[in-house]
C-alpha cells in the first residue's frame, strides 16, 4: 500500500505541468549555474551573491521603476542540463536575459540556444570564452574576473618586477584543459621575458597527497612559483611544497577564496593575483556587500561574493540602459555601450564596446599576507585589450 | 629519501581505505562503491563535533569517530540489510545510489565551499624533519601510524578475537555460519562499522592534513585498484596492493609524467585483472554471475 | 518468441511466421497506430523545452537499449558506458574538426570505434565475471577519459570542441523539431535491431549465457564469441549515440562524460527491468526526466526562493533515494509495475488468476 501511494504521488507530480509564472511586470532574468556538482564552491557563492544583489536593487524599489525576477536553474554543471535549462528559460520562463554560471563544457549548448533565440547572454564567475574578445560574437557578454592569458602576462610582469636577481620559475596547473593551456602559454611567456621556466607539474583533481608532485617541483629548484587553476590546486601544490622546506615566493590567482586563505596560511611569501578588491580595503562598497549578506542570512561568507555582485551589477546597469518597456534586441543594443560602475571592486569601471564585450581595460592588484594582515603590493595596474 | 616518504605516506591512505573494501567484501560478498562518501562524511561530521565540542579537539575527534561507527550501522541496518539476496548488480548500485544521497545531504547541511577541519579544530600541521633531509606533515605521519595501528588491531582481532573469527567464518560460508549459531546480521553491521570507522579515519585525517574537498569520494575509488591488486578478500594483500599502486605512482609522477597519477592505479589494475583477478593473495573463487 | 503463453482473449498463432510477427494482435496495430500518430504529432503541440526533453530521451534510449543488450540480456555488467559514448562524441569531434569530414562518414567512424572500443572492453569478460568485470569496464572507462582530455589539451581545444550542426540530405539540422524526428527514427531503428537480434541466435546464445554458462557451453555455444559479439555491438551502438549527442549539442568536452553518466545509465536499465527492452526505454525516460520532475515538485513548495541553493542539493539527493525507493521496493523495475497494471486491466473484475488453464 504505502508502495503505492510513494509510486502514485511521484507519479502524479511528474504528469503536472510546472505552472510558468509569467510576469508582465518585471524584467525576468534567467540564470543556468552550478549549484550543485564538484565545481559548485566556484560558481554557488557568486549566484547567491548576484540573487542578494538583485533582492536589494528590488527592494530599493527596482530599476526604471520594475522589479528584476531572476529564475535560477541548476545545471550540476553537466551540458544537457544546461541546455535543457536554456530552453525553459528562453521559451517558458520568456527571459530577456540569460546568464551562464557554470563550467566552460556548457558553454557551447547555451550559447546555441541564446543565439538561435537572440537573447543576450552573460558569462558571470565562470571563465570568459575567447568570444567576448575583439571581434565579439554579438549576443555574448562577460563579467568574469579571471581571463586567459592576460593573468600570466600580468602575473610574469610582477614576478620580474619583484624579483631580486634572475627567476627560476616553476608552473602548477590543474589537470583540466583550461588550466593546462594557460600554464604553457606562460611557459613560453616566461621564456620570452627573460625568466627560466624549470618545472611544470599537473596534477589531476582527485589527488589524494600532493607531496609527490610537489618534491618534483621543489627538485627542480624555483625560486618562483606560478599557479593558475582552480583554488584546491594552488592551495595545496603551495602547503605541500612548504611542508618539504621549499622557503621562496609563489603567486597564484586570488579566486573567492582568496581572502580567507591568506588568514589562514598566513604565508608572508604567497602573493595572490587579483582583478576584484579585497575586503581587507574596507571600501564603502564592500561594507555594504557584507551587511546584505549577513540581513539575506546567506551561508556563504561576504568575501566570496564580489563575483557575483559584480554580475548583479551589470544585469542591473544593463536593463536601466535597456529602459522599460524593453525586448531583446534592446537589451542588446544597450549592452553594446555599457559602462558598469563597480565602486572600486574592480580597479576601474567595466567598459563594453560593439566589439569588445570583455572590458577595454585590465585592471589587476596584488596582495599578500605579511605579519598580521593582508597587504596591498602593488595597485591597480592596467593592461588595454586588444 | 623524500620518494620514500612520499610513498609510505601515499600508500597508508591507500591502504586505509582499502581495508573498508576488504572488510565488507570480505564478510559479506559486497562492493561498497560509497566508500567514498562516507569517508567524506566523516571529515564532516568532524566538522560538526568540532562546532559542538568547541575548544576540545581530541574530545570532536573522539565523538567524530564514533558516530562514523554508529553510521556505519545504521547504514547496513536500514539499507544493505534490505538487499540481501538481490542481484550483486543491484547491491552495488544501491551502495552507488548511497553515496549520492550522502554527496546531496552534505552539500545541502554545510554548503559546498572548501572547509578546513584542522582550523575548526584549532590544531596546527607542522612539517617534521626526518632524517636524511626528507619531510613530513604532523598529520601525514599520524596517518601512517594509525593505518599502521589499524592494520594491526584489525589482524589481531580476525585471528584471535571471537568476533573477528566469527566474521571470517561469515565470510566463508554463509550458510554454515548461520546454523551454526552466528548473528549473521550482527556479523554483517559489525562489519560496515568497522568498514565506515576505517573510512572515516582516513577521510579525517586527510582532511586535518589537507582540507576537506569534493573529490574525496573519486580519491577512494583511486584506492580501489589497491584493494584489487592485493586480493578483495585479504588484508594484507590490502597492505600490499596500496604500497604497490601508491610506489607506481609516485615513481611514475617524480621520473616520467606526473599527468600519468590519474590513470596509472587503473593500468595496474587491468594488469592485475588480465594476469591474475583474484589478486596476489586472495581467494581464487567461483565468481558470481550478475 | 516474445509470448510464451497465449493471450487470454483465446487469440492462436498457427504457423511460424505468425510467431515471429512482432505485431498479432489487431488491437496491437490499433494501439501502434495511435502511439505513432501521437508521436507525429507532439512536436507540433509542444512548447521548445518538452521536445528538447523528448529529443534527449530518445537520444539516451538509445544508450539505454543497448546497455539492456549487453548487461540485461547477456549478462556482462559495464560501469564503462560513458567512455564509450564519450569515444563516439570524441570521433565525431575530432574527424568532423580535424578533417572536416561530414555526417555519413563520421557516423559510422564512430561505430567503428565503438566496435573496437568494445573488443577492447569485452577482452576482460572472458576471463572475469560479476564484480570484476564491472571493475575492468570501470578502469577501461577511466583510460578513454584520460586519452580524451590529453586530447582536448594538446590540441588546444581547452573549453572543448565545437561541432556544426550536421548537413542531413542538404538540409542543415539545426530546428528542435527536425532533430526530434532524426532522433526519433534513430532510437526506432535501434529498437528494431535490438529487438531482432533478440529474436534471432545471438538474443538466444546471450540468454543461455546469462542463464548458466556452462551449460551453454555444453551445448554449442560459443562462449567467447557471444560476449565478445555482445560487447561489440552494444559498444557499437553506444558510440552511435554518442556521436548523434556530439551534434545534437554541438559540443564535445571531456566533462560532459563523468562517472555519473554511467551510473544513471546502469540506474535506467535497473530502474527499467532488467532483462526487458521496454525496460530499458521507461527507465530512459525515467532517469532524463526525473530531475523536472522533482524541481517541478518542490516548486510546489512555500517559500521556495529562500531555500535556493538547498533545492539543488536536494535535487542531487533525490535521485539518490528516488534509486533506492526503486532497488528496494520494486526490484523489478517500472517494468514490474507495467505488467502488474497490465494484469490489473486483463483480470478485470477479477483479482487472482485461475490456478489451471492456459494463463500462467
Amino acid at each position: 500500500m504505502l508502495k503505492r501511494t510513494v509510486l502514485a504521488a511521484v507519479a502524479g507530480v511528474a504528469i503536472a505541468a510546472p505552472a510558468a509564472a509569467q510576469d508582465a511586470d518585471a524584467y525576468v532574468v534567467g540564470i543556468t549555474a552550478a549549484m550543485t556538482g564538484p565545481p559548485a564552491s566556484t560558481y554557488a557563492p557568486a549566484v547567491d551573491a548576484l540573487r542578494i544583489y538583485i533582492d536589494s536593487v528590488n527592494a530599493a524599489g527596482g530599476v526604471n521603476g520594475k522589479h528584476i525576477k531572476l529564475v535560477i536553474e541548476d545545471d550540476g554543471a553537466q551540458p544537457s542540463k544546461a541546455a535543457a535549462n536554456t530552453k525553459k528559460l528562453i521559451a517558458e520562463d520568456n527571459v530577456i536575459l540569460m546568464v551562464d554560471a557554470s563550467l566552460s563544457s556548457t558553454y557551447a549548448p547555451v550559447i546555441a540556444e541564446t543565439k538561435t533565440a537572440n537573447v543576450p547572454l552573460l558569462f558571470a564567475s565562470g571563465v570568459c570564452p575567447p568570444s567576448v574578445l575583439p571581434p565579439a560574437a554579438p549576443l555574448e557578454f562577460c563579467t568574469t574576473g579571471y581571463a586567459s592569458h592576460y593573468d600570466s602576462q600580468a602575473t610574469l610582469d610582477f614576478v620580474k618586477a619583484t624579483a631580486k636577481g634572475p627567476v627560476k620559475i616553476g608552473f602548477s596547473a590543474m589537470a583540466i584543459p583550461l588550466s593546462r593551456g594557460e600554464m604553457d602559454h606562460a611557459i613560453e611567456l616566461s621564456k620570452k621575458m627573460g625568466l627560466t621556466p624549470v618545472d611544470e607539474e599537473v596534477i589531476p583533481p582527485p589527488t589524494a597527497d600532493y607531496t609527490p608532485f610537489a618534491t618534483k617541483l621543489k627538485d627542480a629548484d624555483p625560486n618562483w612559483v606560478y599557479s593558475w587553476a582552480p583554488w584546491v590546486t594552488q592551495v595545496r601544490t603551495l602547503e605541500a611544497l612548504r611542508k618539504l622546506g621549499w622557503q621562496d615566493d609563489y603567486i597564484a590567482w586570488g579566486h573567492l577564496e582568496a581572502e580567507a586563505e591568506l588568514a589562514r596560511l598566513k604565508d608572508d611569501k604567497f602573493y595572490t593575483v587579483n582583478s576584484n578588491a579585497l575586503f581587507q580595503e574596507k571600501l564603502p562598497i564592500q561594507q555594504e556587500i557584507e551587511a546584505a549578506a549577513k540581513s539575506a542570512g546567506s551561508k556563504y561568507p561576504a568575501q566570496t561574493m564580489t563575483e557575483g555582485w559584480i554580475g548583479g551589477m551589470a544585469i542591473a546597469s544593463a536593463l536601466k540602459g535597456a529602459g522599460w518597456p524593453t525586448d531583446r534586441g534592446k537589451l542588446r543594443s544597450a549592452m553594446e555601450s555599457l559602462t558598469i560602475d563597480t565602486k572600486g571592486l574592480r580597479g576601474g569601471p567595466i567598459v563594453w564596446t560593439k566589439d569588445n564585450h570583455f572590458r577595454t581595460t585590465l585592471y589587476y592588484r596584488f596582495y599578500r599576507w605579511d605579519g598580521d594582515k593582508i597587504v596591498r603590493v602593488q595597485d591597480w595596474k592596467t593592461y588595454p585589450v586588444n | 629519501m623524500q620518494l620514500f616518504v612520499n610513498i609510505v605516506v601515499l600508500g597508508s591512505i591507500y591502504a586505509l581505505i582499502a581495508c573498508g573494501y576488504v572488510l565488507i567484501y570480505r564478510v559479506s560478498r559486497v562492493l561498497n562503491l560509497a566508500h567514498g562518501e562516507l569517508m567524506m562524511l566523516g571529515a564532516y561530521l568532524l566538522l560538526a563535533t568540532a562546532w559542538l565540542f568547541r575548544g576540545e579537539p581530541v574530545l570532536a575527534l573522539a565523538a567524530a569517530i564514533l558516530l562514523s561507527l554508529i553510521v556505519g550501522a545504521l547504514v547496513y541496518v536500514f539499507l544493505m540489510r534490505k538487499m540481501t539476496g538481490e542481484m550483486v548488480l543491484a547491491a552495488i548500485l544501491a551502495t552507488v545510489a548511497l553515496g549520492i544521497l550522502i554527496r546531496g545531504g552534505v552539500v545541502l547541511v554545510w554548503s559546498a565551499q572548501q572547509q578546513y577541519p584542522a582550523q575548526a579544530l584549532g590544531v596546527p600541521n607542522p612539517s617534521l624533519a626526518l632524517p636524511a633531509g626528507a619531510r613530513i606533515s604532523l598529520w601525514s605521519g599520524v596517518l601512517v601510524a594509525a593505518n599502521a595501528a589499524v592494520y594491526a588491531a584489525l589482524f589481531f582481532f580476525l585471528r584471535f578475537g571471537r568476533w573477528g573469527m566469527r566474521m571470517r567464518a561469515a565470510g566463508q560460508s554463509p550458510l554454515l555460519a548461520a546454523q551454526r549459531g552466528i548473528n549473521l546480521h550482527g556479523i554483517y553491521a559489525l562489519a560496515w562499522s568497522l568498514s565506515t570507522f576505517t573510512g572515516a579515519l582516513a577521510g579525517i585525517l586527510m582532511a586535518l592534513d589537507s582540507g576537506l574537498t569534493s573529490s574525496m569520494p573519486i580519491i577512494a575509488l583511486k584506492a580501489f585498484p589497491a584493494a584489487l591488486v592485493g586480493g578483495l578478500d585479504s588484508l594484507a594483500g590490502a597492505l600490499i596492493g596500496a604500497v604497490i599502486v601508491a610506489g607506481a605512482e609516485v615513481l611514475l609522477i617524480y621520473y616520467v609524467d606526473p599527468l600519468l597519477a590519474d590513470v596509472v592505479p587503473f593500468l595496474v589494475l587491468i594488469a592485475m585483472l588480465i594476469v591474475r583477478p583474484w589478486g596476489l593473495f586472495g581467494t581464487r573463487e567461483e565468481l558470481d554471475r550478475v | 518468441m516474445f509470448r510464451s503463453a497465449p493471450r487470454a482473449s483465446g487469440y492462436f498463432r498457427t504457423d511460424y511466421a505468425q510467431d515471429l510477427a512482432l505485431i498479432q494482435t489487431r488491437a496491437e496495430r490499433w494501439s501502434l497506430a495511435v502511439f505513432a500518430a501521437a508521436l507525429a504529432l507532439f512536436p507540433f503541440v509542444a512548447s521548445p523545452f518538452a521536445l528538447d526533453l523528448a529529443s534527449q530521451v530518445f537520444l539516451v534510449s538509445i544508450g539505454a537499449l543497448s546497455l539492456m543488450l549487453l548487461t540485461g540480456y547477456a549478462g556482462q555488467i559495464s560501469l564503462g558506458h560513458a567512455g564509450l559514448i564519450a569515444a563516439g562524441a570524441f570521433t565525431t569531434g575530432i574527424l568532423a574538426r580535424e578533417v572536416g569530414a561530414p555526417f555519413w562518414i563520421t557516423l559510422p567512424a564512430s561505430a567503428i570505434t565503438g566496435a573496437l572500443l568494445g573488443f577492447v572492453f569485452g577482452l576482460p569478460s572472458l576471463r572475469l565475471r560479476g564484480l570484476y568485470l564491472a571493475v575492468s569496464t570501470l578502469a577501461l572507462y577511466f583510460i578513454v577519459i584520460y586519452l580524451g582530455g590529453e586530447y582536448e589539451t594538446k590540441r588546444g581545444f581547452s573549453t572543448g570542441i565545437v561541432v556544426d550542426p550536421p548537413i542531413l540530405f542538404g538540409i542543415k539540422l539545426t530546428d528542435g523539431r527536425a532533430w526530434y524526428f532524426v532522433l526519433l527514427v534513430a532510437a526506432t531503428l535501434n529498437l528494431l535491431i535490438c529487438m531482432n537480434l533478440l529474436r534471432s541466435r545471438s538474443g538466444r546464445a546471450w540468454r543461455a549465457l546469462h542463464a548458466r554458462e556452462t551449460v551453454a557451453a555444453a551445448l554449442g555455444i560459443n562462449v567467447a564469441r557471444y560476449k565478445l559479439l555482445a560487447f561489440i555491438i552494444s559498444s557499437s551502438m553506444t558510440s552511435v549515440a554518442g556521436s548523434l549527442f556530439a551534434y545534437y549539442r554541438g559540443f564535445v568536452s571531456i566533462e560532459a562524460f563523468d562517472l555519473f553518466l554511467s551510473i544513471q545509465y546502469v540506474a535506467m536499465i535497473i530502474i527499467g527491468g532488467m532483462g526487458s527492452l521496454l525496460g530499458a526505454l521507461l527507465g530512459a525516460a525515467f532517469v532524463t526526466l526525473l530531475p523536472y520532475a522533482i524541481e517541478a515538485l518542490l516548486h510546489l513548495l512555500p517559500n521556495v526562493q529562500r531555500l535556493a541553493d538547498d533545492i539543488f542539493a536536494v535535487d542531487y539527493s533525490a535521485f539518490g533515494v528516488v534509486m533506492l525507493l526503486f532497488l528496494l521496493l520494486e526490484p523489478l523495475g517500472l517494468v514490474g509495475i507495467w505488467r502488474r497494471i497490465q494484469n490489473y486491466f486483463l483480470l478485470w473484475p477479477f483479482k487472482y488468476r485461475p490456478l489451471a488453464g492456459a494463463d500462467k
